[in-house]
């Protein structure tokens, strides 16, 4: 847990007040992980408009903390903030059921 | 890749590298262990204790040095710990010492599905802990909980196959468990099986409404293993298994006899009963069979030998207080520590249970004795299956320690050998008892006939017996001729033996008075003859020779 601690207090301190906290985990850079890195940054900027943290954890480097998190599958983004945490897993290529899951609308129409 | 196919022939299993399960039972089975860094599949329904096994595996193999990692995808760290401890087991302990992580692979109800994905996180953390931790063993428990996340069987079978590889790679003793889908094996099982170096099927089955517990080896690549299906239970401590075919060759040879608490029972069996038989009672309800048990029971315990008499039928309170009318005080020797009763309804649980609980009993208070009362309420426990099986393990069980066993069969009225011997069941048994109603005019009697009794010469007879308030009484057979008969009917043949005899008596007494009565007339006449040859003499010399015939006869008449 400290580990988890210490890594949101870095994120707070990078930025007091982000609308999204993201938590991205991928296995190196095999198709489905490189994938849902391109999308995630896709979607961030056009529907967030840079308004959200992501941090990227890659389980073949820190594996204690898809412990942690409890990633067994990867990818799987975690949505730690706004509650209630949410998990998505998977490339992220079906738009729509991730925007739904962030509780967004499509084309950068703000609830 | 080659030392699998090395072991693809049959008959290298004292070779192969074995990891213990430390399973009470199940290392007999798989003659030595699970196969060392390789993958075993235990596959089951709800409730089948899989979870169980696996969670044992690790448990028992870090007790012994062995640290393993647990990758729960159904139940969390917490309620594994928690479960554990309901047998006793301290998890928290292990995973102190660093030999047990459990892990939460869990996934949470409201997760969302987008795009392709695949287990490598879950192989990127067993690598991690089994670095961190010197693993040797790994459970992955509930594996089709994360399978069913992928939507088509072949990306499914790609990550069985990616999974496969890196356990063979990283040369974990490896168990994962899958729930076993109602209708039959799903398409992941026909592969897990293809994949499995070993694969075990565990079954929680409901035979008139008990669970009876079933585990089978289905194939184990390179290595023997006992093929039938062995019972198993839950208990205090874990998974236990009886495998059967362990047993048997160690039977213990009968013993020297022993009073029945009947003399003329023990003239009948050459002695009374053999330490270490199995003696079966059989007869229809009532004819006192549980009393011809009790009246041994009640002797073994005055030598100060230990019996434990397990019921089904009625309650230690019932039982004592049927054999005090008889004259029977079992109470004293509850008191003093001689007599147990182990009580129990037979649907209170599986036959696995019953089982496991006379044996721990039996461990516990080593009884020199045991009675089962009665082995026709075994069926009760969940069909003839689990009454057989019950009554071979308990009898082996019991043969292995020299134990003498008394079953009790209740018949329900036909009397064929195969009921009389009890749920076939007849290659164990050493004496058979047979206890049955002569039915005779105006009344019923009792009848004991020793059917069978191995390596002691016996009696073919039938006895009657009548039970009074001071036991079992044996009398004399009748011997005379036709038929055994029984009471009143013995009673009036031997009286009208006894009036045949006497009416013979008579005869002979008075055919000699008879005879006396011939004699003193023969006596008579003799002497009516010589009276008259004497007149005859006296006429001759008084009258003149001419006139003596009509003269001597006129004179005599007159």
């Amino acid at each position: 847990m400290t580990r988890h601690a210490h890594s949101v207090q870095n994120v707070q301190a990078d930025s007091p007040k982000p609308r999204y906290r993201l938590r991205l985990f991928i296995a190196g850079d095999e198709p489905n992980s490189t994938k849902a890195k391109a999308m995630l940054a896709r979607l961030c900027d056009a529907y967030l408009r840079g308004d959200c943290q992501v941090r990227i954890v890659d389980v073949l480097q820190d594996y204690q903390t898809a412990i942690e998190y409890q990633v067994m599958v990867v990818p799987t983004l975690i949505v730690e903030w706004p509650p209630p945490v949410r998990s998505i897993l998977g490339s992220l290529t079906d738009e729509d059921a991730v925007l739904a899951a962030l509780g967004l609308m499509k084309e950068g129409n703000e609830p | 890749m080659e030392s699998r196919l090395n072991t693809q022939s049959v008959g290298l299993g004292a070779g192969l590298d074995k990891a213990p399960t430390y399973i009470d039972g199940l290392d007999d089975i798989l003659e030595g262990g699970l196969p060392r860094g390789r993958t075993t599949v235990v596959s089951g329904g709800v409730g089948s204790g899989k979870t169980l096994f696996g969670l044992e595996f690790l448990y028992r193999g870090a007790l012994h040095g062995e640290a393993g990692i647990f990758v729960g995808f159904e139940e969390s760290p917490q309620q594994l710990r928690e479960n554990a401890a309901t047998l006793g087991w301290d998890l928290e302990t292990v995973e102190k010492q660093n030999r047990l992580v459990l892990l939460d692979g869990r996934i949470k109800p409201e997760t969302v599905i987008s795009g392709g994905f695949s287990l490598k996180g879950l192989l990127a953390v067993a690598s991690g802990t089994q670095r961190d931790m010197n693993a040797r063993r790994i459970v992955i428990d509930a594996l089709e909980v994360a399978l069913r996340l992928f939507d088509t069987p072949q990306t499914m079978r790609n990550e069985l196959h990616a999974l496969n590889t890196w356990l063979q790679a990283a040369g974990l003793s490896a168990v994962l468990t899958i729930r076993q889908a109602r209708g039959g094996p799903s398409a992941y099982e026909e592969f897990f099986e293809s994949l499995a170096d070993c694969l075990v099927r565990m079954d929680a089955r409901v035979d008139a409404q008990i669970t009876t517990r079933r585990l089978r080896v289905i194939k184990y690549r390179g290595s023997d293993f006992g093929r039938n299906e062995y019972p198993y239970t839950i208990t205090t401590g874990g998974l236990r298994l009886a495998p059967i075919s362990t047993v048997g060759l160690r039977h213990k040879p009968l013993g020297e006899h022993m009073t029945t608490g009947i003399s003329r029972l023990d003239d009948m069996l050459g002695g009374g009963y053999r330490r270490g038989a199995c003696i079966l009672f059989a007869g229809l309800p009532g004819t006192g069979k549980t009393l011809l048990a009790s009246t041994f029971v009640a002797q073994a315990c005055g030598r100060g030998e230990r019996v434990l008499y397990i019921g089904f039928e009625e309650s230690e309170a019932a039982m004592v207080e049927n054999v005090r009318s008889a004259g029977l005080d079992l109470k004293t020797h509850v008191d003093k520590g001689c007599l147990s009763f182990l009580v129990t309804y037979p649907e209170a649980m599986g036959a696995e249970d019953h089982y496991f609980r006379a044996m721990e009993r039996i461990q516990a208070f080593c009884p020199a004795h045991v009675v089962v009362d009665a082995i026709s309420a075994c069926e009760r426990m969940g069909g003839k299956l689990a009454s057989y099986e019950y009554l071979m393990r308990l009898l082996n069980g019991c043969k292995e320690r020299g134990i003498t066993v008394f079953l009790i069969n209740q018949l329900s009225g036909a009397t064929g050998y195969v009921e009389i011997s009890g749920n076939e069941i007849s290659s164990m048994v050493d004496t058979v008892l047979f206890l049955h109603y002569q039915p005779c005019p105006g009344e019923t009697n009792r009848v004991l006939q020793v059917f069978k009794s191995r390596g002691s010469k016996h009696s073919n007879v039938k006895h009657e017996f009548v039970i009074t308030d001071a036991g079992i009484h044996l009398l004399d057979p009748y011997v005379g001729e036709g038929d055994v008969l029984t009471g009143t009917l013995r009673q009036r043949q031997e009286l009208k033996d006894r009036l045949e005899a006497q009416r013979l008596a008579f005869d002979i007494q008075f055919k000699e008075l008879e005879l006396e009565r011939l004699r003193l007339a023969q006596k008579e006449a003799e002497q009516a003859l010589a009276r008259r040859a004497a007149a005859v003499n006296r006429a001759m010399s008084s009258t003149p020779a001419t006139s003596l015939n009509g003269a001597g006869e006129s004179r005599e008449s007159s």
